[in-house]
C-alpha cells in the first residue's frame, strides 16, 4: 500500500552567523500509511516539532524529502497541502473570528466555496460537541475546547495526512478522551496521523507505532508493545513511587522512553540511526 | 489555488475583520481628517489665510488638507504594517496558521502587504472627497493621485512590516515610530512649506519619501510647480522597501 506520508532522510541544520551550526534533524525517514497513527517521542529539543515543520513545508529542510500522497511538499507545497491539516503546538486560531466563521475562513484557503466550507464546518462543530458555541468568540472558549477548534479547523479541507504537535498539552483527562475517541474515528475513514506527544500513555494508546527521536535521530522504531518487550521484557517493574512505597506494574513505554533517551544522554552521542521499520 | 487567489483569500480575511467594525472603521476614516480640517483648516487657516508654496498662491487650509493626506498615510499604512503586523504574527500567528495551507507564507505577506495599503488609501480617500466637494481640489487631480498615493500606502505599509519584522515586543515599535515616523511627519511638509525650515533641515527634508508623496500631491491637486525628482525618489524608496520588509518577515516567522 503507497504511504500517506513519507519522510526520506531528512536533515535541518539551523546556521546561524553568531553560533555553531546546529543540527536539529540529523537523518530521519518514516513511513505513515492511510489510517496509521505514528508517534513521535522524544526531550524537548530532540528534533520532533523541527520534523513536523519540515513535514509540513513551513521550514525548508537542508536535505531530505517529504512526500503526502506523492506529492513533493518543497516542490509543489500548495498541491501538498490540500491533503494535510495541521494543528500546531501553538495556538494559532484567529482570534478575530467566531467558532464558525474561523472554520469557513480557514476553508477559503483552500479554495472551498463558502456553501460547501459552511456545510463542512456545520458537520465538523457537530462532531466536535461544538456546535452551541458557534457564535461565540474563540476567548470564550476553555483550553480544551479551543484544542479541539483547532482539530477540527485542520480537518476542515478533510485531509489525507494529519499533523498534531502535542495537541493535547494543558488538556484535562476528559478533554484529552474526548479528542482522542475524535482521533480514533477519523482514522477509520483512512486518514493518516503524525502525533508529537511528551505523555507516554498517551503514545501506547494512540499509536500504532512510535518513534524514538534523540537528538535529531530516529534511535527506534516499532510498535508500543515490541518496543516494551524488546526493551524492557514482559515481566512486572517494580518502581518505588512514593518514599517507601513500592510497587509492581506492567512494563510501559515510558520505561522504554527513559531508558532510551536518558542511557544514551549519558553515553554521548549516537553514531548510528537505526531506523527499524 | 493560484498567486492571484492566494493573496486575494489573505487580503480578505483582513477585510471581513474590517468589515465587522466597518461603521467604526467609516467614522473615524472621515472624522480624523474632518477634525484636523476644523482645526488646522478653518481655525488657523482663517489667522493665516494664503500662503506663497509651490510658486503659487493658495489658502493654508488647501494646503494643509493636501499635506493630510501624507498624515493619514502614514498613520493607517504604517500603524496597521507595524502594530496590527506584530499582532497578527505574534500573537494571534496568523501569518504562521495560513502558511501551512495552499496559501505559501509569501501570499499571506503580499496579501498582508496590499491590506494595510488599501487602508492608507482608503483613509487618504476620503481627505480626496472632502477637498474635492470644498473646491479645495482638482477632480481631475485627485483622480490621477490615486496611484501615487496607493504606491505611497505600499511603502509605509512596507516600512510598518519591516518595523514589525525587527521589533522583539510590541513596546519596542514606539522607537522607530517617535524616532523616524514622526518627525517625517512633522517635517515633511505637512504643515508648513518646507522654505521655512533652514537650509540643511531643506535638504534633509527633501530625500524623505514623505515630502516627494506631498510634492506629486499638491502638484496634482494645487497645481504647484512640479519637481521632475518627486516621483522618481518615491519609486526608488518603494522598490527596495518591499523585498526588505518581506525577506525580513519571513525570517522572523520562519524561525
Amino acid at each position: 500500500m503507497a504511504s500517506s506520508l513519507s519522510v526520506h532522510d531528512l536533515r535541518k541544520v539551523y546556521r546561524s552567523k553568531r553560533h555553531e551550526p546546529l543540527v536539529a534533524v540529523d537523518g530521519v525517514s518514516f513511513e505513515v500509511g492511510p489510517g496509521e497513527c505514528f508517534g513521535l517521542l522524544g526531550p524537548n529539543g530532540a528534533g520532533k516539532s523541527t520534523t513536523m515543520k519540515c513535514v509540513t513545508g513551513f521550514f525548508e529542510p537542508t536535505e531530505g524529502r517529504v512526500e503526502i500522497e506523492g506529492i513533493d511538499v518543497l516542490r509543489e507545497p500548495k498541491r501538498a497541502r490540500q491533503c494535510l491539516g495541521v494543528c500546531s503546538q501553538d495556538d494559532s486560531l484567529d482570534t478575530d473570528f467566531t467558532v464558525f466563521d474561523q472554520m469557513v475562513q480557514f476553508a477559503s484557503f483552500f479554495g472551498i466555496g463558502r456553501r460547501e466550507a459552511e456545510a463542512r464546518s456545520r458537520e465538523l462543530l457537530e462532531r466536535f460537541h461544538l456546535s452551541d458555541k458557534s457564535g461565540e468568540l474563540v476567548e470564550a472558549l476553555s483550553g480544551g475546547m479551543r484544542r479541539r477548534l483547532q482539530v477540527a479547523r485542520a480537518l476542515v479541507n478533510r485531509p489525507r495526512v494529519l499533523v498534531l504537535d502535542e495537541p493535547t498539552t494543558g488538556l484535562d483527562p476528559e478533554a484529552r478522551r474526548t479528542l482522542w475517541d475524535i482521533l480514533a474515528e477519523q482514522r477509520r475513514s483512512g486518514l493518516a496521523i503524525l502525533l508529537s506527544t511528551h505523555y507516554m500513555e498517551e503514545a501506547e494508546r494512540l499509536c500504532d507505532r512510535v518513534a524514538i527521536i534523540h537528538r535529531g535521530k530516529i534511535i527506534d522504531c516499532d510498535t508500543p508493545e515490541k518496543l516494551i518487550a524488546r526493551e524492557i521484557g514482559r515481566g512486572p517493574v517494580e518502581e518505588e513511587i512514593r518514599p517507601g512505597v513500592k510497587i509492581q506494574r506492567p512494563p510501559n513505554l515510558e520505561d522504554v522512553y527513559l531508558k532510551l533517551t536518558g542511557a544514551r544522554l549519558d553515553a554521548g552521542p549516537v553514531d548510528e540511526g537505526t531506523d527499524r521499520k | 489555488m493560484n498567486f492571484y487567489r492566494s493573496v486575494w483569500t489573505v487580503w480578505l480575511r483582513h477585510y471581513s475583520v474590517f468589515r465587522k467594525n466597518i461603521v467604526y472603521g467609516m467614522v473615524t476614516t472621515f472624522v480624523e481628517p474632518i477634525l484636523y480640517l476644523g482645526s488646522f483648516g478653518f481655525g488657523l487657516g482663517a489667522v493665516i489665510g494664503n500662503i506663497e508654496a509651490g510658486g503659487e498662491q493658495v489658502s493654508y487650509r488647501a494646503f494643509v488638507l493636501a499635506g493630510l493626506i501624507g498624515q493619514t498615510l502614514l498613520f493607517t499604512s504604517f500603524f496597521d504594517g507595524a502594530y496590527g503586523g506584530f499582532i497578527r504574527m505574534y500573537y494571534q500567528k496568523i501569518f504562521q496558521a495560513i502558511s501551512v495551507t495552499p496559501v505559501t507564507l509569501s501570499e499571506v505577506l503580499w496579501g498582508e502587504l496590499l491590506w494595510c495599503s488599501s487602508r492608507g488609501l482608503l483613509s487618504a480617500s476620503a481627505i480626496l472627497l472632502i477637498g474635492g466637494v470644498l473646491g479645495d481640489f482638482s477632480w481631475w487631480g485627485c483622480l490621477v493621485a490615486l496611484p501615487v498615493i496607493f504606491l505611497a500606502s505600499v511603502l509605509f505599509a512596507a516600512v510598518g512590516m519591516l518595523v514589525a519584522a525587527g521589533s522583539r515586543t510590541i513596546e519596542s515599535i514606539s522607537y522607530p515610530q517617535y524616532l523616524a515616523i514622526f518627525p517625517m511627519f512633522l517635517f515633511c511638509g505637512v504643515y508648513f512649506p518646507l522654505s521655512q525650515l533652514p537650509e540643511w533641515g531643506q535638504h534633509l527634508a527633501t530625500v524623505l519619501p514623505l515630502t516627494a508623496l506631498l510634492s506629486v500631491v499638491r502638484t496634482l491637486l494645487l497645481g504647484f510647480r512640479h519637481e521632475w525628482w518627486a516621483l522618481p525618489l518615491l519609486l526608488a524608496w518603494t522598490i527596495p522597501f518591499i523585498p526588505w520588509a518581506r525577506n525580513a518577515m519571513r525570517r522572523r516567522v520562519v524561525a
